[in-house]
């Protein structure tokens, strides 16, 4: 069960958009058509592989209802990674991606990686909000966009490794400090970070390796 | 004392001579001194005398100060002294606790002070945030009162608090940033505050895992010298506690985090422990980790993350842990009770586990395994009470779903197995007919666990036999088991065989049928059920009693002459009654002794005669009354002369009359509804009311507060000579009133006369013209505009 990296995940976006149906699909490969409303936060968990290399997602499935939205602020500024979700029958859930955007944006660390998903797709004829749509917005706030259904389970692996992969390529370049837990991103048990061979950590690791105390 | 005054008297100025100024008017000083002073050596200096003044002079400093010092730490934040200060002071008079200097000086006022002026702190939420913001600052003079006030806010309004810091951003954040704080003293403040603040807060806990706080705690742990460390260490098992005990969310985190991993080197016992023994720190902290381990495998958690924690324990080697601390010698016996428990509730329902379980061997001579010895001990009247209910529930546990489990026990107590070792089963039988009627109770109950959903060892268990005396002919243990119930006195005794019977009797005609051919047997139970009168729980008795008599009906298969189902339901009908019989049946589950074992599957009693039912035996009854009932009321209706062909015709009446209940109930039930829905309606108005009262009312109450501080600055002279004015002023008025009355009157009667004087006035006038005079005529004009006037 050991890995090389972890990285901490939220999933944000309206409520009744599909957000704990895509977690259960990813880590439980199983969709529940009817779902409670989520209280709050519930937590998931699933190992995947990137680069050869073994992944921890820990992944925190946030309330969409207006009430809970300072509870699931908190979760902001710990995640690495963050899938903001909407849902394609449902026009409004996609004109208020800004405002969730805005709020990811100034409780976040800069560099969290943010993954826009058009959910349902499964539900083409009732349509309301075209891919090209999400296409352009996703362009426009430089996100990685990808269209899912948490039913038929398209794309849902896709979404989730694709985000990792992201934030594995800012680890690479140096963006990310992995020293830091608060980004998000922690260092398996086996490399240790004083470990010379691990990758980036020359880089990275040398120049803020005192910003840790 | 002395060395106050003195201070004192550097930031007041020395007292004019022969005055001693009061406590209350010494305050009023400092306040004003700190809202005016433009010096900030003064501010502080004032801010230092208010501190030692807070707790001798409490409500004068609360009440006056409260504004003074919250804006101190708007304004002064940039001087870490002077915050010092003023969190301290807001410490002191938010307290909780009553201080010694303020009993002697105390007031008439028995409300907690400190209780409200934390209400008035806190009613502006920015005042916690600003407290919290403060956390932040490094200054050992800033961080630690802050984190000692926000603790002693905390322990008055908890709830409100929790709000607070959940909404103010990074909140929880900076309380986990303290958790690596290098002054202990800090760290271990935070600690307690963490503790404090994820009490029965699912939101707060939530968090407070996300920010990474088990890395936090088991770095504390290890530091300290995991279970061997100070309390340090059991605070941190405690806040793990807290953020783990029914939180679905956070113990998948727990377990996803490879944490229970972690928790592997708390069961390691050092070699020399038997020399050096168990320290109280050491009960206290192996407690709260045994704690740990029963929250993540509580049977109140979801089944698959039961499961899949009791996996990461047996691979982590937890089990194994636990195991041999179960084996080891010198085990403190609240600490082996609880390591029955926890290893109980790690294998339950786990096969893998329970089968590690059944394999562990005790260290004795000759080796036996660990259940064995585990039993011996149960039904040993020596043991402690917990410990022998404890090895009761991990049995319980080992049998939990586990078909292989309970046919090992069963077949030891088989003609076949000639072993000559002492076994369970042979262990289980020696207590189910021991004078000890606890004994008799736990092996009752530990056999019946045997046959738990198990309908083939129901079957085998009936082909144990006893030898009871020598020579004679052995009897089935069944059969010894009924005459046992008929010839024990002991309750408790009884409880524990007919709970044992009644599972085995059930969804189990060869059963039934061996237990009918017992002579007396159905005598007995005849006469329990229709007994009119009982002592102390005998309720039960009669209940379990009549209960057993239902299973003899419903699971009959005619099989024995005399006591055919219709035959039993007839003895029942004339015997006892079918109303009495429902009531003494209903009994069982109207006791409050089935309430509290139907709770939960660990036994929970203080004290032995507690015990009477248990879990399993509830779950049991719950299932099998309605059938009872039911096959009762179809052999009534056979009995009154039904024909086999008229049955169909029956039972289509039968279904219309149900219709017409079905459609009565459903009609009820809309109208419930709709009552329900008028009363919540009602419930919510009536919540808003008491809100708006609860704020009147907390307005009135700081009201109060300052007023009776007022008062005591103030004095009582004030109000007496404002009173006494008033009395003697009305007093003049009605003199004057009177007075009034009295010059009107006066003024009337002079009208009076001044008219006649005018009508004689003017009669003369007349006469003197008849006589030729001259009068003024505008003389006469002006005098009479004026009589106009006046009257």
């Amino acid at each position: 069960m050991s890995y090389a990296y972890l990285f901490k995940y939220i999933i944000i976006g309206d409520t009744g958009v599909g957000k704990s149906c895509l977690l259960l699909q990813f880590t439980d490969k199983r969709f529940q058509p009817v779902h409670d409303l989520t209280i709050g936060v519930e937590f998931g968990a699933r190992m995947i592989t990137i680069d050869g290399k073994q992944i921890k997602l820990q992944i925190w499935d946030t309330a969409g209802q207006e009430a809970f939205r300072s509870i699931t602020r908190s979760y902001y500024r710990g995640a690495a990674g963050a899938l903001l979700v909407y849902d394609i029958t449902r026009r409004e859930t996609f004109n208020h991606l800004t405002t969730w955007l805005d709020d990811a944006r100034q409780h976040s660390n800069s560099n969290m990686v943010i993954m826009l998903i058009g959910n349902k797709s499964d539900l083409e004829s009732r349509r309301e909000v075209k891919k090209e749509e999400g296409e352009a917005f996703a362009r426009e706030h430089g996100l990685v966009f990808m269209e899912t259904s948490a039913k038929t389970a398209a794309n849902v692996e896709e979404a989730f490794i694709n985000t990792a992969k992201e934030i594995y390529e800012k680890i690479q370049e140096g963006v990310f400090d992995i020293n830091n837990e608060a980004n998000g991103i922690k260092i398996g048990p086996q490399h240790s970070p004083t470990n010379p061979s691990l990758p980036g950590a020359g880089g990275a690791g040398g120049s803020q390796g005192s910003s840790c105390c | 004392m002395e060395y106050f005054r003195s201070g004192l008297k550097s930031v007041l100025g020395a007292p004019a001579p022969g005055t001693q100024p009061t406590g209350a008017e010494t305050v009023e000083r400092l306040v004003s001194r700190v809202s005016t002073s433009t010096l900030l050596e003064d501010r502080r200096d004032a801010c230092r005398a208010l501190k030692a003044l807070s707790r001798k002079y409490r409500l004068e400093v609360g009440a006056q100060g409260m504004d003074v010092l919250r804006q101190v730490l708007e304004l002064d934040r940039s001087d870490c002294e002077i915050i010092g200060y003023c969190l301290d002071t807001l410490c002191n008079i938010t307290s909780k606790e009553v201080f010694e200097e303020e009993s002697e000086s105390n007031l008439n006022i028995k409300v907690n002070v400190g209780e409200q002026f934390t209400e008035m702190f806190i009613k502006n939420a920015e005042n916690v945030t600003l407290v919290l913001s403060f956390l932040e600052e490094y200054d050992f003079r800033v961080r630690w009162p802050a984190v000692k006030l926000l603790t002693s806010l905390l322990a008055s309004k908890p709830k409100e608090i929790q709000d607070v810091i959940l909404v103010s951003p990074m909140g929880v954040s900076k309380l986990m940033d303290l958790l690596v704080e290098s002054r202990e003293v800090i760290r271990n403040d935070a600690l307690l505050l963490l503790i404090n603040l994820t009490k029965s807060n699912a939101n707060i806990q939530k968090i407070v895992a996300f920010e990474n706080a088990f890395d936090r705690l088991f770095d504390v742990i290890r530091e300290e010298g995991f279970t061997d460390g100070g309390i340090v260490v059991e605070d941190c098992m405690l806040l793990m506690l807290n953020l783990l005990k029914n939180n679905t969310s956070n113990i998948n985190f727990f377990k996803e985090g490879s944490y229970i991993q972690k928790l592997a080197p708390m069961f390691i016992l050092p070699d020399n422990l038997e020399e050096v023994g168990w320290s109280p720190q050491k009960v206290s902290n192996m407690h709260c980790v045994l704690q740990l381990v029963r929250t993540l495998v509580s049977p109140t958690n979801p089944v698959q993350i039961v499961t899949s924690c009791q996996k990461t324990m047996r691979n982590a080697n937890l089990l194994e842990a636990l195991c041999n601390i179960l084996m080891a010698s010198g085990v403190p016996a609240d600490i082996l009770t609880e390591t029955i428990n926890t290893v109980g509730e790690v294998i339950r329902g786990n096969l893998t586990n329970q089968e590690y379980f059944a394999g562990v061997m005790a260290p004795s001579n000759p080796p036996r395994p660990a259940i064995v010895v585990l039993l011996m001990s149960m039904v040993n009247e020596k043991q402690p009470f917990t410990l022998r209910c404890a090895v009761l529930y991990c049995f319980q546990c080992f049998l939990f779903k586990n078909e292989i489990g309970q046919e090992q026990v069963v077949q030891t107590l088989l003609p076949s197995s000639t072993n000559s070792t002492l076994t369970t089963g042979q262990l289980l039988c020696g207590g189910l007919f021991s004078a000890d009627s606890l004994s008799c109770w736990f092996s009752s109950v530990a056999l019946s666990h045997t046959l738990i959903e198990n309908p083939a060892q129901r079957e085998q268990l009936l082909r144990v036999l006893l030898a009871t005396n020598l020579g004679s002919q052995p009897v089935s243990l069944l059969h010894q088991c009924a005459v046992f119930l008929q010839q024990t006195t002991k309750l408790q005794a009884k409880i524990g065989i007919l709970m044992l019977l009644a599972m085995w009797m059930s969804h189990c005609p060869q059963a039934v049928q061996v237990f009918l051919n017992v002579p007396g047997a159905m005598a007995f139970l005849t006469a329990q059920t229709s007994a009119s009168e009982f002592d102390n729980n005998e309720e039960i008795l009669q209940g379990l009693c009549a209960f057993l008599m239902g299973l003899c009906v419903a699971f009959n298969d005619n099989s024995v002459q005399n006591y055919s189902k219709e035959n039993l339901s007839q003895l029942i009908e004339k015997r006892v009654g079918t109303e009495t019989y429902c009531t003494k049946l209903g009994e069982i589950s109207r006791h409050e002794v089935y309430a509290k074992a139907a709770k939960q599957p660990q036994i929970r009693a203080k004290h032995s005669s507690e015990l009477l039912l248990e879990f399993e035996f509830c779950k049991l009854f719950k299932a099998l009354e309605p059938v009872i009932i039911k096959a009762l009321g179809v052999q009534r209706d056979l009995s009154n002369g039904m024909s086999e062909l008229s049955l169909s015709e029956h039972e289509n009446a039968l279904l219309l009359q149900y219709k017409e209940l079905i459609r009565d109930q459903d009609k009820k039930l809309q109208d419930v509804h709709k009552s329900l829905s008028n009363l919540q309606r009602e419930n919510q108005d009536l919540k808003g009311q008491i809100e708006e009262l609860r704020q009147t009312n907390s307005q009135l109450h700081d009201q109060n507060t300052l007023l009776k501080a007022q008062m005591q600055l103030s004095g009582t002279a004030v109000a007496e000579p404002g009173n006494d004015k008033v009395k003697q002023l009305e007093a003049e008025l009605v003199e004057k009133d009177a007075e009034l009355e009295r010059l009107r009157k006066d003024q009337d009667d002079l009208l009076e006369l001044l008219t006649d004087q005018d009508t004689k006035l003017n009669a003369f006038k007349n006469r003197l013209k008849e006589l030729g005079e001259t009068v003024e005529d505008g003389d006469s004009e002006d005098n009479s505009a004026g009589s106009d006037n006046e009257v």
